[in-house]
This record gives structure tokens, sequence and C-alpha cells, in this order.
């Protein structure tokens, strides 16, 4: 009936059965916030189905009595028994999720949408474009592309409000020792802080960026896209060598319930990566 | 071929042989003075002198509140079950042939991908049994999308007054079929009964459908200040929304005490400002013109061009219910220049 094919059938979610809208079970193996409003959690999913995503795959995660939001998958893919998701308190929900310890109860479904293509990723230099907590679904590329082979440069440009938003501050150094050129920028002057300063779209033109054999992947705050899209425009990256990743309003992550809705796209389920190319058109999209 | 004669006096047998068996029969009928697709039990209860019910029929087959699953939070953790979808047999008496190609749009939205049962499951036990119109108002337009009081696809079983008041039956579908066959001392030889005259609405002068969505598909349009200036007065009630058999956006919430509680699916809106309101604030459709913008787009591109169904069935409803009296078929007429 539909005329869209998803690249993502049932297959790889273990929200078939009994029902879609039922989350599977999950135990809190540890938790650490790692920032004024963000906290880590590794969750151990009872059905080992979930374990089957790709990087830029979102899970809804919630807790009974306060519902469900969607949440980014931040660990590597291929883990055995764990994955790890990394929650920032926004809300009535993410409070409540920030309160859970070691040993409690999470409830998630999915991994639902579209991911990363690694395959199209290989032989190409690969430049990553975080904004913010945009860092959370792009180390899981990251780490994806350090544990496999075959990729081109690495470079990631990383910006935050100040030094204490940037996350996973250890991994950035080992991320530079695995050979990532990684380059750090803050919105404003910060004490301590002897990096650039300034938006991070300030830092693109100083790259050097071997035109046709590179890929960029843009996540962050929807303000960034439209400035950083231009920035990489000019060092002649076009909507074919760009991915984004969007965030949207989700409840049910089955391509139903129409909030995340743009145009003729459903972002639960044909996203959220999408190639530049793909969004053309679509206004709403940043 | 409307080959069956269902008496009006039989009308009554029918509902009791449905409602005896375990079904539902809904109906228009008369609530807080107004006509509506309710359940009934007695024939008496029936309206037949009504344009359209002012609710659709789409809460029996996606009921405005479902529980999903059920869960209890105890000393032992949390106990989520999925609750079982077993619905009744349904029979939707008295749709109108408009609201009948609403259906099929419904089940694209909840079969592409991931199947949701609780919708599927529903409307494969309802029967829909529809009745040609022999009467309009202002607000109906469904010859101006193509559809018409003679439009079969969607009903089951497609019914016409007769001169008499009974109705002269034809099984559209194989389910419409078997209730004929089902119910087949209540549904007998019809011999040459008079229907009443149908009342066909004439197509609105200067609306091309065909001119509006080549308008849409060029997404430029995007930025015309058409859609501020016609649809400023939108106050984001969300009542066309509501009344739209075509409409199927929902919110998923729990509700309950901190020890026990219900996942349920609830109607929702895209007109609603929070609909696309983000956890960091940021908001994509952040002014209603926006949000009228794309319910309209939804209606007329985005979801006939995705699924290849009818966005919109020019039932009406919308036009009647709106409290600032904006009219989608105005808005269809500007961009037919």
């Amino acid at each position: 009936m539909s005329s869209y094919e998803s690249p993502v059938k049932n297959n790889g979610c273990a929200c078939g059965a009994p029902s879609p809208y039922l989350p599977v079970r999950a135990t809190i193996e540890r938790t650490t916030r790692i920032s004024e409003t963000e906290r880590f959690f590794v969750i151990k999913p009872s059905d080992p189905l979930l374990l089957d995503y790709a990087p830029g795959q979102f899970f809804m995660a919630g807790i009974a009595g306060f519902g469900e939001a969607p949440i980014s998958v931040t660990s590597a893919p291929g883990r055995k028994e764990t994955f790890e998701l990394c929650i920032r308190s926004a809300g009535s929900l993410t409070n409540a999720l920030h309160r859970l310890g070691k040993g409690d109860a999470i409830l998630v479904r999915g991994p639902f949408g579209r991911g990363f293509d690694l395959d199209e990723m290989k032989g190409k230099d690969l430049l990553f474009v975080a904004g913010g907590i945009g860092i959370v679904p792009m180390r899981s590329l990251i780490k994806a592309v350090l544990g496999g082979k075959g990729y081109g440069r690495l470079t990631l440009v990383y910006g935050c409000k100040t030094p204490e938003e940037m996350l996973f501050k250890d991994e950035l150094e080992e991320w530079k020792d695995s050979g990532v050129d990684v380059r750090l920028i803050i919105d404003t002057a910060y004490p301590g802080w002897k990096g650039p300063v300034g938006v991070v779209t300030t830092l693109i033109p100083d790259l050097e960026i071997r035109e046709g054999n590179t890929l960029a992947v843009v996540i962050g705050p929807p303000v960034m896209y439209k400035f950083v899209i231009m920035s990489l425009d000019k060092k002649l990256l076009g909507p074919e060598d760009i991915f984004v990743s969007l965030e949207r309003r989700m409840k049910c992550g089955l391509g139903k319930c129409g909030h995340c809705q743009i145009n003729s796209a459903y972002v639960c389920q044909e996203g959220p990566v999408f190639k530049l190319s793909e969004l053309k058109g679509m206004h709403e999209a940043f | 071929m409307a080959d069956k004669l269902l008496k009006r006096e039989d009308l009554g047998k029918l509902i009791g042989s449905v409602v005896g068996g375990g079904g539902v029969f809904v109906a228009p009928t008369i609530d807080a003075r107004q006509v509506v697709f309710k359940p009934v039990t007695k024939a008496e209860e029936i309206v037949t002198d009504y344009i359209v019910a002012r609710n659709s029929y789409k809460e029996y087959v996606f009921p405005q509140t479902e529980v999903v699953a059920d869960y209890t939070i105890g000393k032992d953790g949390v106990d989520l079950r999925s609750r079982k979808v077993e619905p009744k047999e349904t029979v939707i008496f008295g749709a109108r042939p408009c609201e009948a190609s609403s259906l099929s749009a419904l089940r694209a939205v909840f079969t592409w991908d991931f199947i949701d049962e609780f919708y599927t499951k529903r409307e494969d036990k309802t029967t829909v049994i529809s009745v040609g119109c022999t009467k309009a108002d202002e607000a109906c337009f469904c010859t101006t999308v193509a559809l018409s009081p003679e439009t079969k696809t969607g009903s089951d079983i497609y019914l016409l007054e007769t001169e008499s008041g009974d109705y002269l039956a034809e099984a559209v579908t194989d389910k419409g079929r078997a209730f004929i066959k089902k119910h087949a001392s209540v549904f007998g030889a019809a011999g040459g009964e008079k229907a009443k005259k149908l009342f066909i609405p004439e197509k609105i002068k200067g609306i091309d459908p065909g001119k509006v969505a080549e308008k849409l598909s060029d997404k430029g349009h995007y930025e015309d200040p058409v859609w501020a200036e016609l649809t400023r007065k939108c106050i984001g009630c969300g009542a066309c929304t509501f009344v739209c058999p075509t409409c199927h956006c929902f919110d998923i919430t729990d509700e309950g005490t901190a020890f026990e509680g219900e996942r349920r699916k609830n109607w929702d809106a895209c007109q609603f400002d929070t609909f696309t309101l983000h956890a960091s604030g940021h908001n994509p459709r952040d002014l209603q013109y926006k949000r009228w913008r794309n319910r309209f787009n939804c209606k007329f591109s985005f979801y006939p061009n995705k699924f290849s169904s009818k966005g919109c069935v020019g039932c009406g409803r919308c036009i009647r219910v709106c409290p600032v009296r904006l009219d989608i078929t105005e808005v269809m007429e500007e961009l037919s220049k």
C-alpha cells in the first residue's frame, strides 16, 4: 500500500510482539552524572534483540507512570550485553530517569529508525561536526569507525556553550591518540579555556578538506545546521556529501503517531539520519 | 447492483441480531440535540434525516482513548502487560459515501512498516453500511475532491433510500456479501422499488484540485504569504482534527497512581503548539499558520503521495465545527489561482 520502502522492517527490533507499544525491561548496570545536565547509563536489556542497533538509531526509553522519550544510542554497535545512553534532564521523565541508579529497571523499546550507512563511509575522509549533545549519537558513530578499518582521515569539530558542557572529555583525548583530528570550541570566553572561542562554524574554513573524497556528518541543535551547511558548501561539500541526524518530538517510534512528521517523512522511521539531499525542499527540517 | 431490500421495519431485527450476537451497532442518533454516531440498541434511536453525523465514525476503529498496556509498580519492580485487542463485531450503519473512503487512509498509516493491531483488528471486525445522500449542506464538497454520494469504494454495503423509506442494498465487498448472507432474513429480494433521487452537490467553482496538487508539489509555496494571511484567525483548538475522518495522530501517555496505571493512546492534534515542541524548547512548527499549513499539506500532498490514499473526503465536518469559520475550501480556492 505504501509507496515508500522503509530501510528498517520489524526485524532488528524487539518490538514486534505482542505489541509494538510494549517496552522491554532492562536493568541499569552503571550510571554516572557526566555534566550538570547529562547522565550516562549502561543498560542491559532482557532481550538481546535490542543490542542489534546501528549508530544513529535511537531507543524509546521510559519509566512506567512517566512515559517515554526518544534517546539516541551512544555506544558502539556490536556489543554483547549492554548498550549506552546519555540523557539530558529536560522534563519530568528525564528528571525521573536521572534519579535511577545501578540495578534499577528502565523500560526500553527499539532500536528505531535509520542509522548511518557505514559502508558508504568506507574509503572516505570523515568530518564529524557536533554541537552540544549532538556528540551523544556522534560518539556511537566515531566508535564504530574507530573500531573498523578502511576509513580515510578522521576529523571531529565539537562545539559547546562552556567547557563544563563538553562531554566525554577523556574519550576525546583517546580519539586524538587514535589519530582523530579533534578540534574543540566554546561559545564564549570562559576561565581556564585556552582553545578557540566562537560558534562551531568558525573552525570549518581552516580545515583541509579533500573535495570529492570527504563525507561530513552534522549533529547538533536545530539552529546549527543551516550555518554549518553553508560553511561546508564553501568547502565544496554538497547535499550528497553531508549526513545529518534530526531531533524531533516522538511518541511511538513506529511511524504512526505523527509527532515527528516533516512533509512526507516520518523522522522516527525514515530518519533520524538523512543525507542532506533527501531533505531538499523540506522547510521544517531544521 | 442494488438487488436486495432492507425494510425500515426490519432495522430493529437487524440491530437485535447484531447486538444479540455480541456485536455493536453504531448509527446516527441524537445526543445532546446533535446527530452523532453512537451505539444503538433500538431502531427508534436511529435518525435518518441528517446530512452527516457531527463526529466521524473513526472513533469506533481508532478510539479517542485506548489502553495499550497496564502497569503495576511494586516491591519487585515494574510489571507492564500488553492489552489484548479483542474487538467486538461492529456495524457502522448510516455512514455517508464520502467518509467511507477514510478507512483505507487510516489503514495505510497503521499498517505501513509496523502493524498496529489495535487498529487493524478493530477495522477487520467492522462492517461499513453507507447510505447515499439525498441532501447536502453548504459545507459538503465531496464532488470537489472526486467523490460523490454515488461512491461505493470503502463501503461494505451501499444503501439507497426508497420513496417508502426502505433501503435498496448492494453488497460492495466480500465482507458486505457475507454480512447480507448472515442476515438473510432481513435482506430480501428487491422488486422494482424506486430509490429516492440522490443529491449530487455541485463542484465548487474556482477549485481545481490538480492545480492545488501542483502548487503543493513545489515546496516553494511554503514561503507564500497566503498561508499566514488565510489562516491567521485559527486559534489552534484542534476541533477540525478531532472530527476529521482521516486525521490519525495520537499521543501516548501514562495515566494512573504511583503504583498502577495504564499506558494509553490518546488522540492528539497537529494544531496544538506542543505537538512538535522539543524538550529543548525548540519548535519546528512554532506558529499557528505553520501548523495549519502542515495539516493542509498532509491532506492534499504528503499523505496522498506517500500512501496513495485520500487525505480529504470532502465531508465538510471541519468547516461546520470551526469556531472561527476557517474554511478549508477557501484555501483550496486560493491555491487554485
